[in-house]
């Protein structure tokens, strides 16, 4: 029975963990701001070239969410879209599987 | 991963899009004749893909104190190999690049190039190598999708070094400054997201070993062991 949900219980300790290590760090790293490190890298394209992060336009005009609210909304948009295509899918197989088990 | 808007010079950003381009042809060539041969792909196709687009919407806090999103690749990469995952990954950037502002439409062959290409490639080459092995089959998804993430992170460093290298020591110090930010926050994240699709992979093999026996993904004996062992 242990054997049979090895990975079941392995992911929930991964996520367990990776959950406490965010606490540690969070309460120990000083300067933490938990930035995207898309951010942080462009920081560092703006330290190494010279040029401050504003002087850096887009070549191809792009149109940007009005607010980060907005930009999580879109994000979860992303997620939602995703999440109906495996959910749909694998709700397709398991009736599936239990037609076939039925027959 | 995503090099924003404008933080490649116009010169990379040609040079990526001409790497990117014949790759994503080969990847809808071979998506038409995967499909034509066996629509039951078709819903594979949906979960894997389903997998990158919540994956990579998923910015998660790591011991850098910084964030980071998984890539999600890994299961797409096995099933479908890099070229088809490239082609679900440039849907997914161009989205982020119209929508989101992350990336944008000059620097998404780099981004395409690095997520959808040289990591997808990286998890394959592994997948290969481990495919017809006695290497258990989950940690086969592991190893893939942990290093296909990675990868991609790698591949992103490796692109901005190479249009920024640093005054004293040039090409390879900034990689190393990049790699600083990119890979160290992935770490944790790739072995998360390495588990988590593992898991996914017993739940699609538990319900539907036959199409992963049919595209040849893993040997009916492979599958077949580790569907009596779950």
């Amino acid at each position: 029975m242990a054997y049979k949900y090895t990975l079941e219980l392995l992911t929930g300790i991964a996520i367990v963990a990776f959950c406490a290590m965010f606490l540690y760090t969070s309460a120990t790293m000083s300067g933490a701001e938990f930035a995207g490190s898309d951010n942080v890298g462009s920081g560092l394209v703006a330290k190494l070239s010279g040029n401050p992060v504003e002087n850096f336009q887009p070549l191809i005009a792009q149109w940007e969410p009005p607010s980060g609210e907005i930009e999580a909304c879109l994000f979860a948009l992303q997620a939602a879209f995703g999440g109906i295509l495996v959910g749909g899918v694998f709700g397709f197989w398991f009736g599936q599987a239990q037609g076939k088990n039925a027959e | 991963m995503h090099i924003m808007e404008g933080f490649l010079p116009w010169q990379w950003c040609l040079v990526w899009w001409i790497i990117a381009l014949p790759c994503l042809m080969l990847g809808i060539y071979q998506l038409k004749k995967v499909l034509a041969l066996d629509r039951e792909a078709l819903p594979l196709l949906g979960v894997t893909g389903g997998f990158i687009f919540i994956l990579s919407s998923l910015k998660l806090p790591s011991v850098s104190g910084s964030c980071s999103h998984p890539t999600g690749t890994g299961l797409s990469t096995i099933s479908f190999g890099p070229w088809i995952t490239a082609v679900v990954c440039a849907i997914v950037l161009l989205f982020q690049s119209l929508f989101l502002a992350h990336g944008g439409l000059s620097v998404l062959g780099a981004n395409i190039v690095s997520m959808g290409i040289v990591g997808p490639l990286a998890g394959y080459s592994v997948y290969r190598l481990l495919r017809d092995t006695s290497v258990n089959i989950y940690v086969t998804v592991f190893l893939v999708t942990a290093l296909a993430d990675m990868f991609t992170y790698v591949t992103t460093s490796l692109q901005l070094a190479l249009a920024y290298p640093a005054e004293t020591g040039g090409f390879m110090s900034s990689f190393i400054l990049f790699m600083g930010i990119f890979a160290v926050t992935q770490i944790p994240l790739a072995i998360v997201e390495g588990i988590v699709l593992a898991l996914v992979f017993k739940y699609i093999l538990m319900l539907k070993p036959d199409i992963l026996i049919r595209l040849k993904i893993f040997s009916e004996e492979k599958i077949n062991a580790a569907r009596s062992e779950s």
